[in-house]
């Protein structure tokens, strides 16, 4: 099926182009988005590069090159952190190119004489510090904020999914099946959702899987009701008429008619879902029942934060973090629900 | 106006059921007449002898030569204040949730026994008995009960009270199978003498009888009188008549904020030898604060006086050395070497999982889990390592035995006996057949994630993968008592009794659900260690076959022991006061003995102080008496 876009959509777009704030936003968080997508080159203990003996190693995506491969004489994952240091001392021709950030999100780096948590130090790498397991709190918000938007990026493709079929069916066929669907939503939706959520997390450590199947579970009630409205409006204009007189089936009309004429809502809608998503997330980890260790999250690094006040590094990095993120799905929220309403382009006489 | 139906129904449904409940008057009961009925009916267990009949050949011991422990530098008076992090679901002494951590301040510190053992030299002085016998059985024992001994509502304790015990322990109205069950099975006899002579009898002769007898405490007849079906409730906020130096009154109990214990006016035992100078505060006043880090910060702010025990995070983050209050050397900071048995807190590997009923893999893994590091980062070097299964028996000592260090070529050698040759593409272990060494390390400990994801690092060094699974506590308590666990990470806390116990963890009769033997050993050799310990009643041969087993438990590595902390820490405004050498040998707390006291000069003193901004100098101190004196290297096992 060929997308084209109509002229009205390519007004909004342009029109949300205009509003700099929500666009430099979406820039700005696209662009955070293909750093994370390539997060290992950026921060990670493995190098980029390795010379060794005139051969060149690259380990970032490759199998792990054990110790011995670098004339150390252990059998584990190369500390290349520390083959830097011994090549540079050695002098012979030898190599390393470290990422930005040296350092993955699980490993516990314990400085001999000092304990975790360590304070932001560039002599260290650690440029927002170390957590109270020595864990570089940089890579954890980076890696912790792919996590987080991995879940919210499927988080909103579930539930929209589930939430569009089941509210277009609604509005569409209206009827009997509108009155039982509504109330089995009603019903739904009254399910203390946290405590279903703390409940599994207590009698099993969720997985990514488990925890956005539980989530989705439980949130997909809300699109229905906006999408119900919205085919109930659209199933009562004329085109659609035309349609059924023109004898298209009912999938057509749903999906090439409706759903196409519909989507600014669904639109408006999908940078508040990432933020709620996020948030929640963010707060189950926090109170413990989100995804197990050592998984990096920031609601585990809050979590961290909130009872070692002695380190604010750890609390003060993750909470501005958060917010930065949050404030971005905010701003883009904005602009693109401005550029979408319709009372710009629709004339009433 | 219409009345809506529903409003209607409520108070007829009300009226209704209130009519039912309300038919007939509570009926006044005395439980007496039932006791006396089953002591008859039990006439082999509960006996009634004349003082003739008293055995002519014993050896009476009163304790007089046993040294004084408390600082006749103590004065009485004053109020504690302290804090507990939840207010006691009820004040009973028996029945559904009366196990909380309150009950130690009405019961199980204070309370007197018939014998009580000197926190220092382990023997035994005075308490409800003022003379004791061990009868040439060895496993009967024979006490005249002090005849001033008095319950708070001063009622003198008398021989039948030990009887009425036994009756109300093994009685279904207190709903408590735990009581039922101990009080049928290991006692085999009381004898009244007179009014203040009996003997109990343990059912077989053991080294520790002493400690097993000696504790019984009596039960007030007189105040369970309405002892029935109803126990639970009726008697739910009731505080039974203490024989100890505290008790709650009825208008200091503030349910869900606070509760205040106070002195007994005249406590019978107030100026005896081994009590006085004890339990000085005139009143403890406990406040409810459930976030430990509001009640420190509580505690900072001059609110609570004492604050413990401390952990390390606590200890170096939250109220470092520097901090100004203990600069300025208002609160002192005290670190306190004890000897008792430590909780056995270890990896417990399920040998009926696959993997894990291999030795080589388990052996493997004992070397992969590198308590070392965990101890020294974590725990910042103030942990040391658990050597045993039943570490910090002063009587039962293991000097030769040593936990496996962290060492990774041990563990590589270890895991290639099992077939665990090559490294997968991640740098875990793979067989032959493709199977990585992957294992789930269960826990209930949330406090404790840092520990378990050092572990996992340090383990994938060595090619073995763990997976971290924490769970509620509850929940994961359930999974290993089902045994579902591969490796469960836990730890028991442990009685403070002579010997440690083995058959609980590690005899086959328990290598089934339900049961604390988590490693699931089923091993012939060790059971008939087990069964002949449990027999023996010679300290030597205890002490032979404690280390025999332990030796066996080290080479079957299924239970790789963690971390231990041979020592408690506390914090308290200068005002507070101890002993010389702060406290005793036994005690798990600083409290526990009632060692303590308040000195009021210092305290205006200091507020003054505060106030004018005057300080002290600070007040850092350590009392190593009881630390082990050879500090035990980790050696390098065979």
């Amino acid at each position: 099926m060929h997308f084209r876009l109509n002229p009205l959509t390519q007004r909004k777009l342009q029109r949300f182009r205009s509003i700099k704030r929500g666009f430099w936003s979406f820039l700005i968080l696209s662009i955070l988005l293909l750093a994370a997508a390539a997060g290992e080159l950026l921060i990670n203990s493995r190098a980029l590069v390795v010379k060794y003996q005139g051969h060149y190693y690259f380990p970032t995506y490759t199998a792990f090159h054990p110790g011995t491969v670098f004339g150390e004489n252990y059998s584990y994952e190369s500390n290349y952190r520390q083959l830097k240091v011994r090549f540079a001392r050695e002098r012979q021709g030898n190599w390393v190119l470290m990422p930005p950030v040296p350092f993955n999100p699980i490993e516990n780096d314990f400085p001999p004489g000092i304990f975790p948590p360590t304070r932001p130090s560039l002599a260290e790498w650690h440029y927002l510090g170390t957590d109270t397991t020595g864990r570089d709190v940089l890579a954890r918000l980076f890696y912790g904020f792919r996590i987080a938007m991995v879940f919210s990026l499927l988080f909103m493709a579930l539930v929209y999914l589930i939430g569009v079929t089941v509210g277009c069916a609604m509005g569409y066929f209206g009827g009997t099946f509108d009155l039982l669907a509504q109330r089995v939503v009603e019903i739904w939706s009254n399910i203390p959702f946290l405590y279903i959520v703390i409940i599994i997390a207590s009698i099993l450590t969720p997985n990514l899987g488990v925890l956005l199947a539980v989530v989705v579970l439980f949130s997909w009630t809300g699109m229905t009701y906006y999408m119900r409205t919205v085919t109930y409006r659209e199933k009562a204009r004329d085109y659609v008429a035309a349609a059924q007189v023109l004898g298209a089936s009912t999938s057509r009309i749903i999906f090439q008619h409706i759903l196409p004429n519909s989507l600014s809502t669904i639109v408006t809608f999908i940078p508040f879902t990432l933020a709620s998503a996020t948030t929640l997330l963010t707060a189950l980890d926090f109170l413990g029942f989100g995804l197990p260790p050592p998984t990096p999250s920031w609601g585990e690094l809050l979590h961290q934060g909130t009872s070692n006040l002695q380190a604010p590094w750890i609390v003060t990095s993750t909470f501005l973090a958060l917010v930065f993120v949050l404030s971005l799905a905010t701003f883009i929220g904005e602009a693109i629900r401005e550029a979408f309403d319709p009372k710009k382009f629709t004339i009433y006489k | 106006m219409r009345l809506n139906p529903i409003f209607v129904c409520v108070p007829l449904i009300f009226a209704f059921v209130n009519g039912c409940t309300k038919t007939a008057p509570k009926e006044v009961r005395d439980v007496s007449v039932e006791a006396r009925a089953y002591y008859k009916a039990h006439a082999d267990f509960f006996v009634e002898a004349s003082p003739a009949d008293l055995p002519k050949d014993l050896n009476w011991e009163d304790g007089h030569e046993q040294p004084e422990f408390a600082s006749p530098e103590a004065k009485r008076g004053g109020t504690l204040r302290f804090y507990i992090d939840d207010f006691p679901r009820t004040l009973r002494f028996v029945g559904p949730d009366a196990n909380g951590s309150f009950r130690g301040f009405i019961l199980d510190n204070v309370a007197l026994t018939l014998i009580q053992k000197q926190p220092n030299t382990a023997q035994y002085f005075p308490g409800l008995a003022k003379e004791w016998a061990l009868g040439s059985d060895g496993r009967t024992m024979y006490f005249r009960l002090d005849p001033e001994a008095r319950y708070s509502d001063g009622v003198p304790v008398k021989a039948g009270d030990y009887f009425f015990a036994f009756f109300f322990y093994r009685s279904t109205y207190i709903n408590d199978p735990w009581s039922n069950i101990f009080y049928s099975e290991n006692f085999t006899r009381i004898i009244k003498y007179d009014d203040y002579t009996i003997a109990i009898t343990w059912k077989e002769a053991k080294p520790d009888v002493y400690d097993k007898l000696g504790s019984s405490m009596p039960v007030p007849e007189h105040f369970y009188k309405e002892l029935g079906p109803d126990f639970p409730q009726r008697y739910q906020w009731q505080i039974e008549p203490t024989t100890g130096p505290y008790t709650v009154l009825p208008d200091d109990i503030h349910k869900g904020s606070s509760i205040e214990v106070s002195r007994i006016k005249n406590w019978w035992a107030n100026d005896k030898r081994f009590y006085r100078y004890r339990f000085n505060y005139d009143r403890m006043h406990f406040d409810v604060i459930r976030d430990p880090n509001k009640a420190l910060e509580a505690f900072k702010r001059g609110d609570l006086d004492i604050f413990g025990p401390i952990i390390p995070d606590t200890w170096y983050n939250k109220i470092p050395d520097d901090d100004p209050t203990i600069r300025q050397g208002y609160i002192h900071k005290a670190t306190f070497y004890n000897e008792i048995p430590v909780p056995n807190y270890g990896l417990y590997l399920n040998q009926k999982m696959p993997l894990l009923n291999n030795s080589d893999i388990r052996i493997g893994i004992a070397y992969a889990a590198n308590f070392d590091l965990v101890d020294q980062t974590f725990f910042r070097g103030d942990y040391t390592r658990m050597q045993t299964s039943a570490d910090g028996y002063a009587e039962v000592p293991f000097p030769n035995i040593h936990a496996r260090p962290f060492s990774i070529e041990r563990a590589l050698e270890s895991f290639a006996k099992a077939g665990f040759v090559n490294r997968g593409p991640d740098g875990i272990l793979v067989d032959v057949k493709g199977q990585r060494l992957a294992l789930t390390v269960t826990t209930g400990y949330e406090r404790f994630r840092d520990v378990l994801t050092i572990l996992k690092q340090e383990a994938a060094k060595a090619g073995l993968e763990l997976n971290i699974e924490i769970l509620d506590a509850t929940t994961a308590d359930k999974k290993m008592q089902e045994k579902q666990h591969q490796i469960a990470f836990t730890g028991y806390n442990i009685p403070p009794e002579k010997y440690p116990r083995y058959r609980d963890f590690f005899h086959s009769a328990n290598s089934k659900p339900q049961t604390n033997n988590l490693t699931m050993t089923a091993d012939a050799e060790m059971d008939k260690l087990i069964e002949q310990y449990d027999r023996t009643s010679s300290m030597d041969e205890i002490r032979r076959l404690a280390t025999a087993i332990e030796i066996r438990i080290y080479e079957d590595a299924a239970f790789i022991p963690a971390f231990k902390a041979p020592f408690y820490r506390h914090a308290y405004w200068r005002w507070i006061r101890w002993p010389k050498d702060f406290n005793v040998r036994l005690s798990d707390y600083a409290w526990t003995y009632g060692l303590d006291w308040i000195d009021e000069s210092l305290k205006k003193e200091t507020a003054e102080a505060r106030s004018s901004g005057k300080t002290y100098p600070p007040a850092i101190e350590v009392y190593d008496k009881w630390k082990p004196k050879t500090g035990i290297p980790i050696q390098a096992a065979p």
